[in-house]
């Protein structure tokens, strides 16, 4: 079932994510890549309902987009996180959304930062977190072995740590993962981890 | 008189011209003026205030400077009423945009929001302009200390030193000849109370009739917009040559 | 002779005492309430009872060729098989299909209504929608109705500008871009034949061979899925249904009925 999970480094973010996408005990896609770039310096990584996943990401992109046009300097991560959370909680009473998200971003003069928010439109601001059946696994994981400043060898090493726990410990556990990061260079894929092949 | 073209905002008249708007600038060209000038650690405005009589209670506070928000204010020249409305309008955007993204809202997107308001009244029928210029000083993380000037048709500018109201003119070609790049708050004051000094049509610059105020960085890193007060006020009015030390005083 | 006028009478219909109860004639018609105590759970597994081609095989794969499509032609009422000729492979232009699985009215439905946008997009810009662009169109749609009731589960396939497509499409608003989809019931065994026999260079006779057999053996298993096995095949001119089999010539065909051999064959036993 579905896992996503980010820490923040020393000058980056990351996210790694399932790219399962399923129905019931059918996996219909295994390369479905459920981390968002949303603009040159900012992730979105993205669960939950496979429709609402869609429409709320693509929603919140081109709203983030749209203020870029409009006012010719882009939205900080903060600003980002607490619109997102501000159109989620506006939603939650009418039309909810049912997804759980992780922004990951980088803004000059302020680094890198993650937040954390939830289908209720709770906001955090973290350094590490998780959402769905794996973050059982990778939360336990990076709570033991995170710390703040790590460098890039040393978090993609914990987050193969927490991919391989989820993939022997986790009974409904998918087989492939994303990995994305975002640092002042800009946001981009990292890695696959891919245990099955997705052609 | 011609009553073809003026009568209405909304319609060009065959040279192009918007007379209603023009009338608005007019209306503008007779009040109080305002300097705003752009200083390296902060933006000073001074204002002039038109005393009309001497029975008036003058306010507390200030007439022509509104605080529009913590990193944000402006100088007023035109109708108040006027004035009034868009300042309001101003403030509930600021915070709008703080509910939405908790954090303060970038200043150009502000002087942005609020000359749109006053472009629509130059288009959509039955409305009148407003008959109001400002001048905004503000901080913010992309851009630091900004100033910008706006008039009655939604135009808006930013400068390094501007003036809007009665004199705008005079003020402005003295301020273009005495603006050096690169001063302090201090030295922008002086400036300003010079150039308003000599531009005001009363004989005699007093603190009664003058508003200074001020934004800066606090060491804390926190926007402060200040008043100056009315002793301060005139202190600097003696320091800077402008006035003699009065007689009470002395 | 008479004339036989009969013809030109107006035919009533033998009424029940309507004459002999004349007080009841004003009552307005009105069906009798079905007789169960949860009226609210009747009424949704009527629904449900309604709602056939839920129990289905449809799968489309992408290869070096193009797009395979392919289904069964089952349509089922819970237990019963209201009809083994649907047809279950929708064509929404020359260059578009869509498979159908769920709700046999919704998906023609809005099947159709793409069609319709899938046209009318072609007159305003001159050039055929892409399959990514169809797609998407149905998905917001269904996603503006989710939670209604509708139950749809298809797959788009075509071919554009970009060449082949393939987008699966549900009525929960999911909607997925990939190589190889199958929906509806019978799916699980269909993708089992599919992922153990599929190359991306297959020829198109291979692959239509493969989906054959992929739907074949769905339909051995899955009661809700048989009927007949369309395939269809789009390339860069367009779609083209390959072939239709019933599945159980296909059942001969692949696995012949073998004369036994017999072992000891009765003969006279010879005169002691």
């Amino acid at each position: 079932m579905e896992c996503i999970f980010g820490l923040v480094g020393d000058g980056f973010a990351l996210i790694a994510a399932d790219s399962s996408a399923v129905h019931s005990i059918l996996v219909h896609k295994s390369n479905e890549d459920k981390v968002l770039v949303l603009d040159s310096h900012k992730l979105l990584g993205v669960s939950g309902e496979a429709g609402d996943r869609v429409q709320f990401i693509e929603y919140i992109q081109k709203n983030v987009h749209l203020y870029q046009f409009r006012n010719g300097i882009p939205l900080n991560t903060a600003a980002a996180a607490n619109f997102t959370r501000g159109e989620l909680a506006t939603a939650l009473r009418k039309n909810p959304y049912f997804v759980n998200i992780l922004l990951a971003g980088y803004d000059k003069g302020i680094g890198p930062s993650l937040y954390y928010i939830d289908y209720i439109a709770t906001l955090h601001k973290i350094d590490k977190g998780a959402f769905g059946y794996g973050s059982y696994f990778s939360l336990a994981m990076m709570d033991r072995y995170f710390r703040s400043g790590m460098s890039l060898e040393e978090a993609i090493d914990l987050v193969d740590k927490c991919i391989m726990e989820i993939r022997s410990r986790l009974f409904v556990a998918p087989p492939n993962f994303v990995i994305k990061i975002v640092d002042q260079n800009g946001a981009r894929e990292y890695a696959w981890r891919e245990s099955i092949s997705s052609d | 008189m011609s009553r073809r073209y003026d009568s209405r905002t909304t319609i060009f008249s065959p040279e192009g011209r918007l007379y209603q708007v023009e009338y608005a600038m007019e209306a503008i060209g007779n009040a109080g003026s305002a300097i705003g000038i752009l200083a390296t650690d902060g933006v000073v405005l001074v204002g002039e205030k038109k005393v009309t009589s001497k029975l008036l209670q003058t306010s507390k506070s200030t007439e022509k400077m509104y605080k529009v928000d913590d990193h944000l204010a402006c100088a007023v020249a035109g109708i108040m009423s006027d004035a009034n409305i868009l300042i309001n309008t101003a403030r509930v955007q600021a915070q709008r945009y703080t509910f939405a993204y908790q954090e303060p809202m970038p200043v150009e997107q502000l002087v942005q929001s609020l000359c749109d308001t006053k472009q629509g009244y130059t288009q959509f029928g039955g409305l009148r302009p407003f008959g109001v210029s400002f001048l905004f000083a503000g901080w913010d993380s992309n851009f630091g200390f900004q100033l910008y000037m706006s008039d009655p048709s939604g135009n808006y500018s930013g400068w390094k030193a501007a003036a809007i109201g009665a004199n705008n003119q005079a003020a402005q070609s003295m301020l273009k000849q005495d603006y050096k790049e690169d001063v302090g708050r201090e030295e922008a004051v002086q400036l300003a109370l010079k150039v308003l000094s000599k531009t005001m049509d009363s004989t005699s610059l007093t603190a009664d009739k003058l508003e200074l105020a001020e934004i800066f960085l606090l060491p804390s890193g926190e926007v402060k917009y200040q008043v100056c007060s009315s002793e301060g006020l005139t202190k600097l009015l003696v320091k800077s040559g402008v006035t003699q030390p009065s007689t009470e005083s002395a | 002779m008479k004339l036989d006028t009969s013809g030109l009478e107006t035919f009533v219909p033998p009424s029940r005492g309507l004459n002999v109860l004349p007080s009841d004639f004003t009552a307005s018609p009105a069906f009798d309430l079905p007789g169960c105590t949860d009226f609210d759970g009747f009424q949704k597994n009527a629904v449900q009872m309604v709602k056939p081609a839920k129990g289905t095989t449809t799968l489309a794969f992408i290869f070096k060729e193009g797009v395979i499509v392919a289904a069964d032609s089952r349509a089922s009422m819970g237990g019963y098989i209201s009809s083994q000729t649907v047809k279950k492979i929708i064509e929404i232009n020359p260059y578009m299909i869509g498979t159908m699985a769920g709700g046999a009215a919704d998906c023609q439905f809005w099947h159709r209504n793409l069609g319709i946008k899938c046209r009318l997009h072609e007159l305003a810009n001159k050039r055929r929608i892409s399959v990514t662009g169809a797609s998407k169109l149905l998905a917001n749609i269904l996603y503006s109705y989710r939670g209604m009731g509708l139950s749809v589960g298809t797959m788009i396939a075509g071919w554009d500008e970009t060449g082949p497509g393939l987008y699966y499409v549900d009525s929960e608003g999911g909607r997925l871009k990939g190589k190889r989809f199958s929906v509806g019931s019978g799916s699980p065994y269909a993708y089992a034949v599919l992922d153990s026999g599929y190359r991306f260079d297959l020829s198109i006779e291979e692959a239509a061979e493969l989906a054959r057999r992929a739907i074949y053996h769905a339909t051995f298993r899955d009661g809700a899925s048989g009927g007949v096995a369309s395939v269809y095949y789009v390339g860069p001119d367009g779609w083209k249904k390959l072939s239709g089999d019933d599945v159980g010539e296909l059942h001969y065909k692949y696995y012949p009925v073998v004369t036994s051999s017999v072992e000891q064959e009765m003969a006279e036993a010879p005169v002691a």
